[in-house]
Order: C-alpha cells, then structure tokens, then sequence
C-alpha cells in the first residue's frame, strides 16, 4: 500500500543532497529540487515502474532494494520473462528516463524489500534543469557516469556470462557428445539396431545443443575487429568440404541430398576461414532444416573479377515476403516455422560474419515453377580484403615513403 | 621387438579420459593419464611420451603453462603435442602469443569432441611422422 508522508522541503532537500545524482549540487537548488517530490514507503514486490512506460518519475532510493528487471524475449512467440540487470540501494536512483530523451523507462524496477524513497516529478525536473543550466549540467554529468558505470557493469556481466556458459556448459556436452560417439561406433560392445538409432538421434540433438550454445557465445562476442584479426588467405574448397562434412549427418537423417556445383578452378582469397565455414554450416542446417525429407540442396560456387559468389538453394517452402526483411535479425524466426527447433542465430550470425568480410548475403525465394518452391541464399565476398599482415605491409611502405 | 608407442593423455574431465583411453587402447600403445598440469609434469619426468594429449582449461596448472614450461625445457621441447580442447584454436593461439610473447608450438589442435576414428587416425599420423623424423 502506498503511503505519502509530508515532510518539510528543507528534510527534503537535505535527504536528496545525500544522494549520488543531486551530491553536487547547492543548497537552493536542492531546496528548488525538493518541492517537485514527495516520500513515498512501498512493500516489498511493489512495482515503482515499468519499462517501456512514458517515465514520469524518478525514485531516489533511502532504504530497502530495488531491482531493475529488463523484459527478454526469445522469438516472436514466446513467453517473456524478466532478467535482473541490477539492484539499487539506498543513495541511487531508479528511472533515469525521466531526465533523459526519449523519456521512456529503460527497465522495470520492483521492490525486492520494504522500501522507502523520494519520487521526483521528472518533467518538472526537466523544466527546472533547463531553466538551470548550471545545475542541470551538474545532474547530467553525474548521470552521465551512472549511465556509463551500468553500461559496464552489464558488459562485464555479459563476458562472464559468457566465458561460462562457453566452458561450463560446451565441457560437459563434449565429454556426452564423446561417449555417444564411443558407443556408437562400436568401442564399447556391439549395439542393437534400435539401440543405434537411439545414440545417433542422442548425438544428433547433443550436437545441436553445443551449436546453439556455440551460436549465443558468438554472436554476444563477435565484432568485425575480432574477426578481421583473423583474416588470412583461404581456399573454398578446403572450408565448403569442411562445412559439408559438418551437416552431413543431418543431411543423412532427413535422406536430404547435397549437390555440389563447383567452380571450374579454386581461387584462393583473404578472410576468416573458421567463420566462413560456420556462415557455410548455418546457411546448410538451415537449408536442411526447413527442406523436405529426400530433397536435393544445391551448394554451388563461381567466382566474378572482383568476387566470390557462394549460393545455398533449398526446395523448401520459401520464406514469406513479409518476413524477407527481418531473416537476418537476431532471435527472429519466421512465422511459416512453426515447431521446427532453433533460435534463429544461425542466419544473423552469418551477416554478421559476412558483414565483417564487406560482403554481401542475399535471401530470395525462388520462382514458383509447377509448384516448386525453395529459397536461395547468396553470400558474395570481395577479392580485396587484407589480411593483418598486408596491412601492416602496406602501412610500413606508406612510412617509408613519407 | 617393436617398444609400443607411448602416451600421455591430460584432461581434468574423468569422462574425456575415460573415453580416449576406450578408444586408444584398441591400438598397439602404452597409456597413463594425469588430471591436472602438475601431475602432467611430473610424469613427463618420470618418462618422456611419444605423444602428449593435452587438454588446456585445467585446476593447478593449465594447458598453456605446460606448453610453456615444455617448449623451455629441452628434454620435452621436441615432445609432439595434441591440444584436446573446447577452447577455440584461434582464441587459444592468441592467449598464448599474449602471454609468452612466442607462438604456440603445438603439432595437432583439435576441438572437442572429435570421432573416435578421427582421433586414432590423427594419433597414428602424429606418432608416423615422430618416427621418421
């Protein structure tokens, strides 16, 4: 239940100098300040506000805790849930928005203990800051830091987060991945045909677990610096064998068939080779997974005068235009898929990867001949990146001759 | 008579060693295993392997530090290495050359999981050219 408390401006005033945002600021300022708020007491669970609400107000926390949830959403159809990014305690502040354009609330903030705060009209806030530059700037400087300070807090989060989850979680796939593989290629004893069938279905799916782990850690991470630090001459050839090899088993489940329609020679050229060969493996998975059973899907390759062009055609039921735009956008699957398993990384890790090569990769859904349908994927990758070692070739040469 | 090839096998994992030695004692090799980097050094020691299999996310002392104290000594500078591990080549490589300033001087770096025929065609591959060196 909310409970207003009248307290004396000045009470006000002194209460919000103690806190991190208004510490700077003077004594008529604060006094200025404080008839635009009121303390409120709030139960613990209580809602102080909602992300993606107009933000009206700002919370100067004295006493309790306060979480900071932020709404995740997996996919278009799925439930959301709430993850908490942080916690205020008593001196911060809740709903920065307030002060800040475009005065929507960043997060939800809810009472995870009996809290008390002062709650500041934000837009009269506002009005008083620009009629105040040097207090406003005061006020903005300090939320400058927070902002920042919250924006680091969450990447160092994140790169724990996912320096775990990329050990903690790929380690024990491995060793179940292994023993699957152990049993099944007979090491361990001879298997019943059912038995078979089981362990490979075990390892099919084991396999597409450690992918997808392997899809969150790198697409959190991947920046087209780090990637372009990798770049080095590679062969077609040697990484599309590779990433065949990498689906031939679930290509084999689905009897789906993988033609190849090479170039009539390999030409070498300049980029990551590791991530190339994962933009190959996930445009193949995906072709595989939205094909029908028994289908052919056309991995074919020729190179342009100043580009490598790569093509993943697959006879499955196209992508609907609606969605065309939004294929290479994170966690999006398209609305035609229902229960077919995935998180829809696969395909913007692939533009990221591409975009660091300042290649293209192109989607379109074949005519529509006889009832025949399919979707094609084009990746184009210039001829003239560089690797680091060129770079710094050409850097020496440009010193030496300055 | 032929001496069986021997291997040292380094993984903190008990089922990653579980599963090498099942697949490799299939071959004509000697085999012994060690959990951590410290045991890994003091049985190399005890017996210099033909073959070291080396995992690199390890307690007490990792992977990294044994290719280190390894390539600085010269009883165990020519010992081929097999780096078993979920860590990403690229990734590894990198944190090697930042901390000691050398390229990681490994012969085989291999991602887990790998098939167990794979593993035994590589091993067998590194152990052939060990030989006629």
């Amino acid at each position: 239940m909310l409970e207003a408390t009248s307290l004396s401006t000045s009470i006000l005033a002194d209460r919000l100098g103690r806190s991190e945002v208004f510490g700077d600021l003077c004594q008529a300022d604060l006094l200025a300040i404080a008839e635009f708020g009121h303390e409120e007491t709030f139960d613990e669970g209580q809602v102080l506000l909602v992300e993606g609400e107009p933000a009206e107000k700002l919370f100067v926390i004295e006493r309790g805790r306060v979480a900071l949830d932020k709404k995740v959403q997996l996919g278009r159809h799925s439930t959301p849930r709430s993850a908490t990014i942080d916690y205020i305690i008593p001196g911060k502040i809740a709903g920065f928005s307030a002060l800040v354009y475009p005065h929507i609330y960043s997060t939800s903030a809810v009472c995870v203990e009996p809290t008390r705060a002062i709650v500041l009209d934000g837009v009269a806030l506002r009005r008083y800051m620009e009629q105040h530059p040097a207090a406003g700037f005061k006020i903005l400087a300090t939320l400058g830091s927070l902002v920042s300070n919250r924006y680091r807090q969450a990447t160092n989060t994140l790169t724990y987060f996912l320096s775990v989850v990329s050990h903690e979680l790929r380690s024990p796939l491995a060793a179940i991945e292994n023993y699957q593989q152990v049993l099944l290629e007979g090491f361990a004893g001879e298997l019943t045909s059912k038995q078979e069938r089981m362990i490979k279905r075990c390892l099919l799916r084991v396999t597409d677990l450690r992918g997808q782990i392997g899809d969150v850690v790198d697409l959190a991470r991947m920046r087209p610096e780090q990637i372009q630090m990798d770049f080095t001459w590679w062969n077609l050839s040697v990484v599309g064998t590779e990433a065949i090899d990498d689906v031939r088993l679930a290509a084999a489940e689905k009897d789906i068939h993988i033609r190849v329609d090479p170039p009539p020679a390999f030409e070498p050229v300049v980029g990551a080779p590791r991530r190339m060969r994962q933009v190959f493996t996930n445009l193949l998975h995906n072709a595989i997974r939205y094909s029908p059973r028994g289908s052919t899907i056309i991995f074919r390759a020729w190179y342009e005068p100043d580009a490598m062009v790569v093509e993943v055609e697959d006879e499955g039921p196209g992508i609907p235009p609606e969605d065309l735009p939004h294929i290479f956008k994170e966690f999006f699957r398209a609305s035609n898929i229902e229960g077919e398993p995935g998180m829809g990384l696969g395909l913007s890790i692939a533009k990221k990867i591409i975009d660091a090569h300042d290649g293209q990769i192109l989607v379109r859904n074949l005519e529509d001949v006889d009832g025949k349908t399919g979707t094609c994927f084009t990746v184009i990758i210039p001829k003239n990146l560089k690797t680091p070692e060129m770079h710094r070739q050409l850097w020496m040469e440009a010193e030496g001759n300055g | 008579m032929d001496k069986q090839p021997y291997i040292l096998i380094v993984d903190d994992d008990p089922d990653i060693l579980d599963n090498i030695v099942t697949v490799l004692e299939t071959q004509p090799y000697r085999l012994a295993t060690a959990q951590d980097g410290k045991k890994c050094m003091e049985m190399l020691k005890q017996d210099v392997p033909d073959l070291l299999i080396l995992d690199l996310l390890m307690p007490r002392m990792d992977g990294w530090g044994v290719i280190r104290e390894m390539r600085s000594e010269p009883r165990f500078a020519r010992v081929p290495i097999m780096v078993l591990s979920t860590v990403i080549e690229d990734a590894s490589r990198r944190r090697y050359e930042l901390e000691t300033g050398m390229a990681m001087d490994v012969q085989e770096y291999i991602q887990k999981p790998i098939a167990p025929t794979e593993l035994i065609r590589r091993v067998e591959k590194m152990l052939q050219v060990t030989n006629h060196a």
